[in-house]
C-alpha cells in the first residue's frame, strides 16, 4: 500500500514528464534534472523523509526510489535526443551542391589513345611493340625495303632530306628491316611511331602523321594468317559487326600485296560522305613479305615466309572520335584534349 | 586512267551489269574509282526541222527560223550559219535545262535584238555529243520530228581507274579487257588488223638513224602520204570523249586512239616538215632548246632523248612532239612513230623538265616491245580508213635485242602455301592460262609459266602467287585462327616502358599534347641551351616555318599555352612525351625522348573564393616530378640548384638521378610570359626519359613496418633566409641520431618585424622510433638534446 512519499515520487515523476515533452531547450531539460535529482531537489529531499514512514514499508519506499531515478534518467535522456536531432537538423547548414574538390585527372592524347589500343590488340594477338629512329637512313627506308631507285616516294618532293643524305622516315615500315636485321626468325612485332611526308597541310592530311606497322615472319606463314590477325584487329577495334574485305593493291615491299577495306564504321557500310557511298573505308596496305625484302635481312625466303601490314594511326583516330579536323590533332586545347 | 564501258565492250563480252562489273575489277586490283555515265543529251532536246528561213532585220549573222517540231511550228533566232530550210535538227524546247561545267542554265522565251525566239538549235557539243561547234548538228532527214534526241546517243559510262605502278599492261583498254575476260571467263576479242598490201614501197635510205640504242629499244616508222585532214568519224570522238580525250583530227585521234586501244603511245609527224625527211634518234646537246606542242621552250640536257630530224630536234622522245613537228590542216604526208623507250629514261626527262603526258605515262611504266608493230599496223589502217591517202612505205624498223620473257618456275605447293588456299594444280594451272600466260611442263608439283613481255612484273613465284590470289578472289581465303606465338619478351618491348611512364604521368593529373616534329628556327631557339648550329637542318622543307628538327620540347610547348591563354584556357597541366633532335653530340645524342611537364594557372579552378585564386607555384611542379620519382620507385635522386637562363632568376632546379642530371624545372622566365594575356606564372620542366629508364630501382622486397609507438619531439629555431631545407635536412641527417625515424617540416614563416630582416622561423617535427620496442623517454630526449646542441653550435641558428 503506497504511503505518501511513494505517491510524492509518483506525482513528481508525471509533472516531470509534463515539463519535458514541452521542453523545447536542453536547459528546460537540465531544469528539470536539477529540480528533481539536483542536490536541493525533489528526490533528494523526500529521501530525507524516509526516517518518517514506518519500518515495514522502507523496502517499497526505496524501491521507488531507485526506481524514479532510473526513469527520470531515461526521460531526460530521451528529451535530450529530441532537442538535439531537432537542433542537429535545423543546423545541416552547408550546400551539398556546390562543387566537389576534384583529384586532377590526367587525359591521353586520341593519336596515342589509338595507338595503344592496337598496341594492347596486338601484343594480345602474340605480337611485340618495337620502335625506330625518326631520322633514319636510306637504306632502312627505301632501298631494304625493295624500293626502285626511281620510285616516286623517293622524290625530294615527297620524301623530307637532310644535307648529309639522310631522310626523315616516310614510314614506319624501315622497323621492319632492323629487327630482322638484329633478329633470327621467328619475328612478331608491330612498330607504331612518326612518320614525315611532304604533304600540303589541309583536314586531312600532315606532313608529321603516325602509322602503325606489323611484321610476323615464322615458316608457312600465309595470306590466310595475314587475314586472320586483320580480322580480328577490326573485331577488337571496331566490334563484331565490322566486315573486311580483301582487294589486290602494289607495294614494292610486298608480293602479293593487298589493300584491307573495313565495313564504314559511320554508316555500316550503308554508304556515307566519310565512305564517299562506297560502304567502305580503305584501312590497311598489307601483303606477305617480298623475298627480296627477306634476302636483304639474310632470311632465306625458301625457308621463311611471313606477312607486313601498316595503316595510319590519325585517319582512325579522327574516324573512331569524329575529329574533322587533322590540325586540331596538334593544336592541344584543353577543351579537345579533355574530352580524351 | 579513263576507260569508256561501251568501248571496253567492243573487246570483251560482259554478261554482268555495270556495278557488278566494277566491283569484281576493283575486287582484282583494278580500283574503280568513280562511274561517270555521260552527260547525255539534256530532256527536252527534240527532233525538229527547219522550215523557214529569213535573215534577221536587225543583224547581219542571225536568222530567223520558222521550226517545226512534229507538232507546232516555232519561231527561233539562230546565229549558226547552217540553219537552212529543210535541215534536221535538234531543238531545245522552252524549258529544257543544261547543265555546264560553269553551271545550268534554261531555255526561256526570249527576244533577240527585238525577235522573240522559242527555243534553241543546237551544236553537236551543246548537247554533249561528237560532231563539234561548226554550225547545228545536222540530223538524219528521216528521224521522225519530236522524238527525243536522247534516244539517238544512248548512255554510255566512263569507268575512272586507280591502277597500280606495276601493271602497265592495264593503260589501254584491250588491257582491261583482257583481265575482264579472265574474271569473267569470257574471250578477249582483238582488234580486226588488215592493212592493204603495199604495191612499190617507196626506198628511202637511212630514213630511221638510231644513236642511242640503249634508250631506244626500237624505232618503227612507217609514210603515209595524200591524207586529208578532217574530223575523225562519229565513232571515234565519242570513244575519245568517253575515255576522256578531247578529238583533234582524224590524224591525231587515230594515234590517240590506238594508244588507248593497244597501250602503244604513237606520234604522226608531217613528213614535209621534216629536214632531209629522216629521223634521228639521239640524247640531246647540253642546252638544247625544243618549243613543244604547248608552246613552251623546253630546255634539255644530254640526258634526255629527242627525236630529230636531219638538223633539229622535232620531238621530246616518249613525252611531246615539238611544236613545228605536228599535224595541221595542210597536212597532206605523214610519218608515224611507234617506238619503244627507255622506261627510266623517260621517267626521268618527264620528272625532269615538269611535263607527264599520256605517252610518258605509259613509257615510264613500261610499254609492250612486242605489241609495237601491231599498234603501227593498227594505226595506218585507222588512218586510210578516216583520213584516206596510201602507205608508202613498209613500217622501217631499227631495232636492238628483244627483251627475253620471263621464266619462272612454280611450285603449286609453295603458291597454296603462300595464299593459304586449297586450290588444286589444274585450277592454279586454269588461272595462270587465263592470263594469257605460257604454261608448260606441268607435274604433279610444279610447272613452267613463260609470261608475254606484257607482263614483266611476273619474274618470281611470289608473282604468280599474287596472280592466283587476285582471280582466285582475295575474299576466298579462308578464315583460319589468329596463329600466336610468344617470340619475345615483354622486356624487350621499349614502348611498354614508354606506356608505363605516360600512365603515371596521366595518373598525376596531366593532358597529354602533341607537336610536330618539324618547327621554325626561332621556337627551336627559343631553348637558350641551343645555337642556330646545333640544330637539325631538313634540306628541303615545306616552309621556312617547318625547316628545322625541336632540339627540345619547350618551344612547341610554349606555343601551345600561349594558344591556350590567347583562347582564356587559363589554367593547364600539360606534358608530352616526345623526341628532340640536336647535331651536337657533345650537347645531347642526335634523337632522345623527352617529358616536358606545364603548370599555370588556378590549381582549383572548379571551385570558388579563396580556393579560386590559389594558383600553382613552383612547388607544384617540384611535386610532380617528386611524385614521379616515387611511383617509379627510383632508387636515388635528387635535386640541385643550377644556372638555367630559361628560368626566373636565371635558377632552376635540377633532377639528379644515380648522380647524372636528368632534367630541370622552374618558373619560366618572364622574356617567354610577358606578352601572354595572363598573369599567372608558368611552371616548365624538362626530363630525359632514358634517365628515368635506366634508373636504378629500390629493391622490391617489403621493408616491414614497426609495430612500436613512435615517440615526436619539435624543434623550432631563427635561422637565417639563405639557409636552405636542404641543407638543414642534411646537417640534421648527418648527425645520425639513433632511431630517427624521419624529420618533416611543420612550420616554415618571416617577420622582419619580429625575427629581423633576411630572417625565417623553421619548426621540424623529429620522429623517432625503434624496429623492437618502446623507446624510453630517456633514449628520446638524448638524442634530442644532442639535436638542438649541434644544431646551435654548428648551423649557429638561434633555438626558441
Amino acid at each position: 500500500m503506497a504511503n505518501q512519499i511513494v505517491e510524492a515520487i509518483e506525482k513528481a515523476l508525471t509533472d516531470a514528464q509534463v515539463r519535458l515533452t514541452a521542453a523545447t531547450a536542453p536547459d528546460a531539460v537540465e531544469a528539470v534534472r536539477i529540480d528533481l535529482l539536483g542536490r536541493k531537489g525533489l528526490l533528494p529531499a523526500l529521501s530525507k523523509q524516509m526516517g518518517s514512514i514506518p519500518p515495514e514499508e522502507r523496502g517499497i519506499t526505496g524501491k521507488a526510489f531507485n526506481t524514479a531515478r532510473e526513469k527520470l534518467q531515461a526521460m531526460l535522456d530521451e528529451a535530450l535526443t529530441r532537442l538535439n536531432s531537432a537542433a542537429e537538423s535545423e543546423a545541416a547548414g552547408i550546400d551539398l551542391t556546390l562543387p566537389g574538390r576534384r583529384m586532377a585527372v590526367g587525359h591521353k592524347h586520341p593519336v596515342v589513345k589509338v595507338i595503344d589500343e592496337c598496341a594492347e590488340i596486338f601484343r594480345r594477338m602474340g605480337f611485340m611493340v618495337a620502335e625506330g629512329p625518326e631520322i633514319e637512313q636510306v637504306y632502312f627506308n627505301f632501298d631494304a625495303l625493295n624500293t626502285p631507285q626511281d620510285h616516286p616516294s623517293r622524290d625530294p618532293g615527297d620524301t623530307f632530306y637532310f644535307p648529309d643524305g639522310r631522310l626523315l622516315r616516310t614510314q614506319t615500315s624501315p622497323v621492319q628491316i632492323r629487327v630482322m636485321e638484329s633478329h633470327e626468325p621467328p619475328v612478331r612485332i608491330v612498330a607504331p611511331g612518326r612518320c614525315f611526308r611532304r604533304d600540303t597541310p589541309d583536314a586531312t592530311h600532315s606532313m608529321n602523321f603516325h602509322q602503325i606497322e606489323g611484321l610476323y615472319i615464322d615458316k608457312n606463314v600465309s595470306l590466310a594468317d595475314l587475314k586472320a590477325v586483320l580480322r580480328n584487329f577490326a573485331t577488337e577495334m571496331f566490334g563484331p559487326e565490322v566486315r573486311i574485305r580483301t582487294r589486290p593493291h602494289f607495294f614494292p615491299f610486298t608480293e602479293p600485296s593487298v589493300e584491307y577495306d573495313f565495313s564504314c564504321i559511320m554508316c555500316g557500310g550503308k554508304g556515307c560522305n566519310v565512305c564517299k557511298q562506297s560502304g567502305w573505308l580503305e584501312i590497311a596496305g598489307a601483303g606477305m613479305v617480298d623475298p627480296n625484302v627477306l634476302k636483304n635481312v639474310g632470311y632465306d625466303p625458301e625457308i621463311w615466309s611471313g606477312f607486313a601490314f601498316g595503316f595510319g594511326i590519325e585517319r582512325l583516330a579522327m574516324m573512331r572520335y569524329r575529329i574533322a579536323d587533322i590540325r586540331w590533332l596538334y593544336e592541344n586545347d584543353v577543351r579537345f584534349l579533355a574530352q580524351f | 586512267m579513263k576507260i569508256g564501258y561501251n568501248w571496253l565492250k567492243s573487246y570483251v563480252n560482259i554478261d554482268c551489269d555495270l556495278a557488278t562489273l566494277c566491283d569484281k575489277l576493283t575486287m582484282a586490283g583494278i580500283e574503280v574509282e568513280g562511274i561517270e555515265a555521260a552527260a547525255g543529251v539534256p530532256e527536252g532536246v527534240v527532233v525538229a526541222k527547219i522550215m523557214e528561213r529569213k535573215p534577221h532585220p536587225d543583224s547581219d549573222h542571225m536568222s530567223v527560223c520558222q521550226v517545226f517540231d512534229g507538232s507546232e511550228t516555232l519561231q527561233v533566232v539562230c546565229g549558226a550559219p547552217n540553219c537552212d530550210a529543210g535541215k534536221v535538227v535538234p531543238l531545245a524546247k522552252i524549258g529544257t535545262v543544261f547543265n555546264t561545267p560553269e553551271g545550268s542554265f534554261k531555255i526561256k522565251r526570249s527576244k533577240l535584238r527585238g525577235v522573240e525566239s522559242c527555243g534553241m538549235m543546237c551544236a553537236a557539243d551543246e548537247i554533249g555529243v561528237p560532231g563539234g561547234h561548226d554550225g547545228l548538228l545536222e540530223l538524219d532527214e528521216t528521224l521522225e520530228l519530236g522524238r527525243p534526241v536522247a534516244e539517238l546517243f544512248p548512255g554510255d559510262a566512263t569507268l575512272e581507274l586507280e591502277l597500280t605502278p606495276n601493271r602497265p599492261d592495264w593503260l589501254s583498254h584491250v588491257g582491261i579487257a583482257r583481265d575482264v575476260a579472265c574474271l569473267l571467263k569470257s574471250k578477249l576479242v582483238m582488234p580486226e588488223i588488215v592493212l592493204p598490201q603495199v604495191e612499190n614501197p617507196e626506198q628511202i635510205e637511212n630514213l630511221v638513224t638510231v644513236d642511242a640504242p640503249d634508250l631506244c629499244k626500237c624505232y618503227g616508222a612507217r609514210i603515209i602520204r595524200n591524207v586529208k585532214i578532217q574530223p575523225s568519224p562519229d565513232w571515234m570522238q565519242e570513244r575519245l570523249i568517253s575515255a576522256g580525250l578531247r578529238p583533234i583530227n582524224n590524224v591525231v585521234d587515230v594515234t590517240n586512239y590506238v594508244m588507248l586501244e593497244l597501250g602503244q603511245p604513237l606520234h604522226a609527224f608531217d613528213l614535209d616538215k621534216l629536214e632531209g625527211k629522216r629521223i634521228v634518234v639521239r640524247r640531246a646537246a647540253n642546252g638544247e632548246v625544243i618549243k613543244t606542242l604547248d608552246g613552251i621552250d623546253r630546255k634539255l640536257d644530254e640526258r634526255a632523248l629527242v627525236i630529230c630530224d636531219a638538223v633539229k630536234p622535232m620531238a621530246i622522245a616518249g613525252v611531246m612532239g615539238g611544236e613545228d613537228s605536228g599535224v595541221s590542216e595542210n597536212t597532206t604526208d605523214l610519218l608515224i612513230e611507234s617506238a619503244i623507250f627507255d622506261a627510266s629514261n623517260i621517267r626521268a626527262t618527264s620528272r625532269r623538265i615538269g611535263l607527264s603526258t599520256d605517252a610518258s605515262y605509259r613509257y615510264e611504266r613500261g610499254v609492250d616491245f612486242d605489241g609495237c608493230d601491231r599498234a603501227a599496223d593498227r594505226c595506218a589502217q585507222l588512218i586510210l580508213e578516216t583520213a584516206g591517202g596510201n602507205i608508202a612505205t613498209d613500217l622501217i624498223k631499227v631495232s636492238s635485242m628483244r627483251p627475253e620473257e620471263p621464266v619462272v618456275k612454280c611450285r603449286f605447293d609453295r603458291i597454296r602455301s603462300l595464299v593459304g588456299v586449297t586450290l588444286s594444280n589444274d585450277e592454279i594451272v586454269d588461272i595462270l592460262r587465263r592470263l594469257e600466260l605460257k604454261v608448260d611442263n606441268v607435274s604433279d608439283a610444279d610447272c613452267v609459266v613463260t609470261a608475254p613481255l606484257f607482263r614483266l612484273d611476273l619474274t618470281r613465284e611470289a608473282d604468280l602467287a599474287e596472280e592466283v590470289a587476285r582471280i582466285n578472289g582475295l575474299d576466298n581465303i579462308p578464315e583460319v585462327r589468329v596463329r600466336s606465338t610468344v617470340v619475345d619478351t615483354i622486356r624487350n618491348d621499349t614502348y611498354y616502358r614508354i606506356q608505363q611512364l605516360r600512365e603515371e604521368l596521366l595518373r598525376l593529373g596531366m593532358f597529354e599534347c602533341m607537336h610536330y616534329s618539324m618547327v621554325k628556327e626561332s621556337s627551336a631557339l627559343s631553348d637558350p641551351r641551343f645555337t642556330g648550329d646545333d640544330l637539325v637542318k631538313i634540306g628541303n622543307p615545306m616552309s621556312l616555318d617547318l625547316a628545322v628538327l625541336r632540339p627540345s620540347l619547350l618551344g612547341e610547348m610554349l606555343e601551345s599555352v600561349e594558344r591556350n591563354i590567347a583562347r582564356r584556357n587559363l589554367s593547364l597541366r600539360l606534358f608530352e612525351i616526345g623526341r628532340s633532335f640536336c647535331k651536337n653530340a657533345a650537347l645531347f645524342p642526335e634523337e632522345r625522348q623527352s617529358v616536358a611537364l606545364v603548370l599555370t594557372g588556378s590549381r582549383h579552378p572548379e571551385r570558388y573564393s579563396a580556393e579560386l585564386s590559389e594558383c600553382y607555384d613552383f612547388y607544384d611542379i617540384k611535386g610532380i616530378v617528386e611524385s614521379l620519382c616515387e611511383m617509379r620507385r627510383i632508387a636515388d635522386w635528387h635535386f640541385e640548384i643550377v644556372e638555367d637562363a630559361r628560368f626566373t632568376g636565371k635558377k632552376g632546379l635540377a633532377l639528379y638521378i644515380d648522380g647524372k642530371n636528368a632534367g630541370v624545372m622552374g618558373e619560366l622566365n618572364k622574356s617567354y610570359t610577358a606578352k601572354w594575356r595572363t598573369n599567372n606564372a608558368v611552371f616548365y620542366a624538362e626530363i630525359e626519359v632514358a634517365s628515368l629508364m635506366d634508373a636504378k630501382l629500390q629493391p622490391e622486397s617489403l621493408i616491414p613496418v614497426s609495430t612500436f609507438p613512435a615517440t615526436t619531439r619539435d624543434v623550432a629555431f631563427i635561422k637565417p633566409a639563405t639557409l636552405t631545407h636542404a641543407e638543414i635536412v642534411k646537417f640534421v641527417n648527418n648527425i645520425h641520431l639513433k632511431n630517427l625515424e624521419k624529420i618533416e617540416l611543420f612550420d616554415l614563416f618571416a617577420d622582419a618585424k619580429t625575427l629581423g630582416e633576411n630572417k625565417e622561423s623553421a619548426a621540424y617535427r623529429l620522429t623517432f622510433r625503434a624496429k623492437d620496442r618502446t623507446l624510453t623517454d630517456d633514449e628520446v630526449n638524448k638524442a634530442y638534446n644532442k639535436l638542438r646542441d649541434r644544431l646551435a653550435a654548428d648551423l649557429k641558428v638561434e633555438l626558441r
